[in-house]
């Protein structure tokens, strides 16, 4: 029995940690400008079609994991400025519409130039095979990804509690009108906040394309798995996000080993049974986003 | 809208729409496109009744569309149920998901109501896609057409006589919604969009006033979803998925929101401009995805509600940007015009 839940229980902790990174990126873009980012698995495989066009062109895995997410944060920026800002005014609703029309036109674009077919992204030599961990052995990759997303996380936790920006950014969600008044320029900060989210799909995105494959609708089979991690997280909460990630991700997997074919509904039934006891998620702040 | 105004619309309406089979083949165009055009319309004007009177973010009645749609296909397979039946059958499947989902969509208001609708109607996508011994999956099921049932026990419907019951349903839809969203119970619903925290201090129970619009959104959605089925004779899994909301939603404000006729305005555009230019060229999907972008920056009043707008002075806008109706509180034309 042992032998086959583990395995599994470590599957579900690396998707777990997607789904909280992912759901962390929309998290924020959410709060601060109340926009609902459906293109955000978009950039994610955008990201991950980067990284695959750079190492096929001779680069080197390090340089695509840190060079593609950059590029997907400058196109990020672009899209903020020009399409979603002018939504700010109005209902979340319109920028949700928005940016799923932007969501349909990025995967027929990506159709067009790698192709309707996944295309072949492994993991770098190095990183390939498995590490035996005594009781049983694990994938390498899959090793390097937790680590990956658990720094990119602590990152994130310290540029928001530590910097300027991050006290900037938490003001922010309080109350705009005065940390515009008080000389913030808000329209950077939503134009960083937007990016900051961006790049943690883009990381994300590069690193789900070695383990979970690349075609153009990768990126958003994990974007409803993320909106789940908020909803059941909370909105407005890092470590809700990280907690519902995880519980969800151990969930879907644990429900892959004894009734498969419920694997994507059990994180709907976890929601549910979630928002039945705590409506605004685990860990959801009063006040916070309705 | 005037009254004769509106009665020479509708006279105009039935006389386009009567003519349809015959004038339709004369543009090239197949008579099913245009029941298909009436049928989504009825899933639209669901749509627009949550989303465009009472401003909750409808992003979910795909799931409802698809239950009707499923409801009446595996009647029709397994039951071998004749069409009304069908119909009816999944009228009811939609309605028992919609009193499913309701306990929990009704706990949150704005967009997270969008997003719950969304995470919850994907459950039955997922329960479509994956009981492939029952529903074939991915791959959809196909089913014959059944008799019309009594009271013409032995009629098959042809494509011509199809468009004719789906004029009947979408009229009889028409004149439901309207009645619905011109009642007290339709004003309330338009008040709560404009200021639930107001009404309630009224002393209304607004939970149960959103039940009951939702109730009702999710059959016609049913009815639209089971015609859709057996227009096409044929049910697929993605009916169910969110996506297929986005394009209702899309439909609505294409048409304009909180308008009697903007449903049928936003369908014809999709469905023939989907008909049209998928014909044209593979790349529908970014014309597709251009048209929200466009539609949402561009119009947010929809066509009907833009073209009232720029004849405003004689009478009021009937379009609705729900943004507006939702940020300003002001009474906004939805509340006095169509």
């Amino acid at each position: 029995m042992f032998e086959h839940v583990a395995p599994q229980l470590f599957n579900g902790l690396v998707l777990g940690a997607f789904y909280a990174i992912v759901g962390i990126g929309l998290s924020l873009i959410m709060n601060l400008t109340g926009t609902i980012n459906m293109a955000h698995g978009s950039f994610m495989t955008l990201a991950g079609y980067l990284a695959f066009t750079m190492v096929s062109r001779g680069t080197s895995f390090w340089f695509a994991l840190i060079a593609a997410p950059i590029i997907a944060v400058i196109v990020g920026i672009v899209v903020e400025r020009t399409l979603v800002r002018p939504l700010y005014a109005r209902e979340p609703f319109y920028s949700l519409l928005m940016t799923f029309g932007l969501s349909l036109m990025a995967e027929e674009i990506y159709r067009l130039i790698w192709g309707p077919n996944g295309v072949p992204f492994s993991p770098p030599p190095g990183l390939e095979g498995a590490v035996s961990l005594g009781f049983m052995s694990f994938p390498t990759f899959r090793i390097f990804i937790v680590a990956v997303l658990v720094v990119t996380m602590a990152v994130l936790a310290l540029v928001l509690t530590r910097t300027r920006f991050g006290l900037r950014l938490r003001a922010a969600l309080q109350d705009t009108e005065m940390i515009a008044a008080l000389g913030t320029n808000t329209q950077l900060l939503y134009a960083v906040n937007f990016g900051l989210g961006i790049l943690l799909a883009g990381i994300a995105g590069v690193l789900a394309a070695g383990m979970l494959g690349l075609a153009p609708t990768s990126g958003n089979a994990l974007l409803m798995p993320a909106f789940v991690t908020v909803i059941i997280g909370g909105m407005g909460s890092l470590f809700g996000s990280i907690a519902g990630g995880l519980l969800i991700g151990i969930t879907i997997s644990m429900t892959t080993l004894w009734f498969p074919a419920a694997s994507e509904v059990s994180m709907y039934i976890l929601m549910a049974l979630v928002l039945m006891v705590r409506p605004r998620g685990l860990f959801g702040e009063e006040g916070i986003f309705g | 809208m005037k009254a004769r105004t509106e009665v020479l619309l509708f006279a105009g309406f039935i006389a386009v729409f009567a003519a349809a089979p015959a004038v339709a083949p004369l543009v090239q165009l197949d008579i099913s496109i245009v029941s298909e055009v009436l049928v989504t319309a009825i899933a639209v004007m669901s749509v627009n009744l949550l989303l465009g009177y009472t401003g909750l973010p409808a992003f979910g009645n795909a799931a409802y569309f698809g239950l009707g749609a499923y409801g009446a296909a595996l009647s029709v397979k397994y039951l071998g149920v004749h069409f009304i039946e069908a119909v009816l059958i999944g009228m009811v499947s939609a309605f028992l998901g919609g009193l499913i989902l309701a306990p929990f969509l009704l706990r949150r208001r704005g967009i997270y109501f969008g997003l719950l609708s969304i995470a919850f109607g994907q459950v039955f996508y997922f329960i479509a896609y994956r009981a492939t011994d029952v529903t074939g999956g991915e791959d959809g099921m196909n089913i014959v057409r059944p008799y019309l049932g009594l009271p013409a026990a032995h009629v098959t419907l042809n494509e011509q006589s199809f468009y004719y019951l789906a004029l009947v349903v979408f009229v009889v839809a028409l004149f439901a919604f309207r009645g619905v969203v011109r009642s007290p119970f339709g004003r309330t619903l338009i008040a709560i969009r404009q200021n639930e925290a107001r009404v309630r201090f009224l002393g209304l129970n607004t939970d149960r006033f959103i039940f009951v619009a939702l109730l009702i959104s999710a059959t016609m959605a049913g009815v639209s979803g089971a015609l859709f089925a057996l227009l096409i004779n044929f049910a697929y899994p993605l009916e169910l998925d969110w996506h297929q909301s986005g394009y209702f939603v899309l439909s609505m404000i294409l048409g304009g929101a909180g308008t009697v006729w903007g449903s049928l305005v936003g369908a014809f555009i999709y469905v023939i401009g989907k008909d049209i230019i998928s014909t044209i060229t593979p790349l529908w999907q970014i014309f597709l995805g251009a048209l929200f972008v466009a539609c949402v920056l561009g119009f947010p009043r929809g066509i009907l509600g833009t073209i009232s707008l720029l004849g405003r002075r004689r009478g009021t806008p009937s379009g609705t940007d729900v943004s507006a109706a939702l940020e300003s509180q002001a009474p906004t034309g939805a509340s006095r015009g169509v």
